[in-house]
């Protein structure tokens, strides 16, 4: 069972991007706390310490909201325009025997075969929705790519889940595919590929109705 | 001529502003490892080529390369040595827009340390301050 990580919150009293914005630069990280059919709750927490427990992998929290403590998931983190600070992140209240859906991300193992051959192994979908008890979420779904020749796939449904974890998202959901990568075009072949100028929509019809209108003008005469 | 779209709704377009940073195509999509821009900048057809270039010369075929930007903005010009008036000039090349935070090429189905080569003369390429990012998922 994972150990849930130990976070103090503090009631956000004020919303809003500005007061959010003062939030952060004091340290701290806006959330919402949500779920239960409880009346959703604006917090903060501590940048740091939840940056290090994300960083080991922690996805179930513990937060105290004054004196009361409950267990939290994290379910959407919002990053900066860079992808380096977290900016925001949604709480939703589990039980620790409630099943829930969470989205799991993908993590391949070893070479693929194919890639000898001068395939490239293509990802299509990174994370898979799965349904499992609280307790019992895994931290990543392990693919084993080696056996992958050139023009072999893996879907949904080809993954082996651990005990006790449900698939949610569609069988046919494409993970990854072996493909051989086409010869890059020269800057010669793409140029001569292009067109000198672009066709301009709507300019063909003004022409056609102006032949149109010459040609309605020379009958009447 | 280097890239630019295949039909347009009209042949020239105002500059516009670029406020703000990417809030979309902000992280790596499609290859395991990126290029992401630092600053906002028009990038022009013949920069993202040369890039693409640069990229599938070092990879030698090893890998893919993906293009996450499209010249899709017409810049016009006068010709030289000509008086000013007489209405707008006529479209010189195609650029892309990209605002901070913006992916612009990505590297696929190659190790993280021959990526990084290859992005690195990418971002030799650009007009602007690019650093090199991997795959991430949000959780």
């Amino acid at each position: 069972m994972e150990k849930g990580l130990l976070l103090k919150a503090e009631i956000r009293e004020q919303s809003g991007s500005s007061n959010a914005a003062k939030i952060r630069k004091g340290g701290r990280i806006p959330a919402i706390v949500y779920g239960h059919k409880e009346e959703p709750v604006a917090i903060s927490l501590d940048a740091h310490t939840l940056a290090e427990g994300l960083h080991h992998g922690h996805r179930v929290l513990d937060v105290q909201i004054g004196k009361k403590q409950e267990k939290m998931i994290i379910k959407d983190l919002q990053y900066d325009h860079l992808g380096k600070n977290i900016i925001h992140l949604d709480l939703m209240r589990v039980d620790v025997a409630e099943m829930i859906k969470v989205e799991v991300p993908v993590e391949l193992k070893g070479t693929a075969k194919g890639t000898h051959e001068g395939g490239v192994v293509e990802v299509h979908a990174d994370a898979l929705e799965v349904e499992c008890k609280v307790t019992d979420i895994p931290k990543s779904i392990v693919i084993n790519v080696k056996e992958i020749n050139v023009g072999d796939s893996i879907h949904a449904s080809d993954v082996e889940l651990p005990s006790g974890v449900k698939l949610v998202s569609a069988p046919s959901t494409l993970l990854l595919a072996c493909n051989i990568v086409t010869e890059a075009k020269t800057t010669e072949e793409l140029e001569a590929e292009m067109p000198t100028a672009p066709e301009v929509i709507g300019e063909v019809k003004e022409e056609a109705e102006e032949t149109e209108e010459k040609s309605s003008s020379e009958e009447d005469k | 001529m280097a890239m630019m779209p295949k039909r347009v709704k009209y042949r020239k377009s105002q500059r516009g502003k670029m406020k703000g940073n990417a809030s979309r195509g902000n992280f790596v999509a499609f290859g395991d490892y990126g290029l992401q821009a630092l600053e906002g900048s028009w990038i022009d057809a013949k920069q993202i080529e040369a890039g693409r270039v640069a990229a599938t010369h070092f990879l030698h075929r090893e890998g893919k390369v993906y293009l996450r930007i499209f010249p899709y903005k017409p810049v016009s010009a006068k010709p030289l040595e000509t008086r000013m008036g007489k209405g707008k000039g006529e479209p010189a090349f195609w650029v892309a827009r990209v605002k901070p935070g913006q992916v612009c090429f990505e590297v696929g189905g190659v190790a993280e340390n021959i990526a990084k080569q290859a992005l690195s003369r990418v971002a030799n390429k650009m007009p602007i301050k690019c650093r090199f990012i991997k795959r991430i998922h949000s959780l």
